[in-house]
């Protein structure tokens, strides 16, 4: 140990076990400091997840006077539903395409018993369940039947992140 | 061997004004992105106060119908509000499709080019005509 520092080795291990804390520090401190921002911007995605769901559920599908999400749980309890199938899944994807944040995809599913009524926006990227990030909101849509039953479907609406974008 | 010293001393010295640089240089980060994340967040409550509270469309009824848009209030909306004892100002609009793209707006004065700003666009119905129409409300936020 005497020859060590006869030869000045502790100090230079101390000089590196410095530098090593320095460049470990300010990695650290420049990265905990973005943590803020990147939860205020999710928390903006959360809120544009659940503008989209009452939007979905109170905007109706032009020219008919009938919501997007009532339109959708008709296509999906009745057979002559009031808004033609091919005509919502149009008019759906024209409004989720305008409202779908960049670099995000969105995600609409309807299900009930065994069937289920399932949108997203741009197509082909699934419903997202697996995604890394994603905001989801959950509420019901109900319908009332012609015998007078009334049924309630679980509608979601999912707004992710696109893998790779 | 008074060199050998001198370089260890020099490098020490380097050492630690670079770890006092660097704790600067990080605590200044974390303000700005501090007040990033607060303007961030401002913007989202200006957006939901504006779709639940100052722009929600009333009927005759006085029901109120929260998320949809009354395109007269848009006018008349203040756009300078207190929040969390600050003041804010912002400019909105909204836009809608029907064939074409539609703006009302923007209300408000313009963003100046040295402040810091944030914009949040989300949906909402705009009731127009006796009907609710797809939209998105847009604002732009800033510190006054």
């Amino acid at each position: 140990m005497a020859r060590l520092d006869d030869r000045g080795v502790a100090d230079i291990l101390a000089i590196a076990f410095m530098f090593v804390m320095l460049v470990l520090a300010a990695v650290f401190m420049h990265t905990y400091s973005l943590r803020p921002l990147r939860a205020a911007t999710d928390r903006q995605l959360d809120l544009k997840s659940g503008h989209l769901y009452m939007t979905l559920e109170l905007a109706w599908v032009e020219p008919y006077s009938v919501s997007f999400l009532r339109a959708a749980t008709e296509n999906l309890l009745i057979e002559q539903p009031t808004v033609p199938g091919p005509y919502l899944r149009s008019a759906m994807e024209n409004a989720i395409e305008y409202f779908c944040p960049p670099g995000y995809a969105v995600a609409i599913s309807l299900s009930h018993d065994n069937s289920s009524w399932e949108l997203s926006w741009p197509e082909g990227v699934g419903l997202g369940v697996d995604a890394e990030k994603q905001f989801v909101r959950q509420g019901e849509a109900r319908l009332t039947m012609a015998g007078g039953k009334n049924i309630a479907v679980p509608v979601t609406v999912r707004i992710f992140e696109i893998t790779g974008a | 061997m008074i060199l050998t010293k001198i370089l260890k001393t020099l490098f020490t010295c380097i050492l630690v004004i670079s770890f006092l640089l660097v704790t600067v240089s990080a605590y200044q980060q974390h303000r700005t992105i501090s007040a990033l994340a607060e303007l961030t967040d401002v913007t989202s409550a200006i957006v939901t106060r504006l779709s639940v509270e100052e722009l929600v469309y009333v009927d005759n009824d006085e029901k109120l119908h929260m998320y949809s848009i009354d395109p007269a209030k848009l006018e008349n909306c203040p756009t300078r509000w207190e929040i969390n004892g600050k003041n804010f100002d912002f400019r909105v609009s909204v836009g809608y499709e029907t064939g074409d793209e539609h703006v009302l707006g923007p209300y408000g004065s313009a963003p100046p080019d040295d402040r810091t700003r944030c914009s949040l666009a989300v949906a909402c119905a705009l009731y127009e005509n006796g009907r609710f129409l797809p939209a998105k409300l847009s604002v732009i936020a800033w510190r006054a």
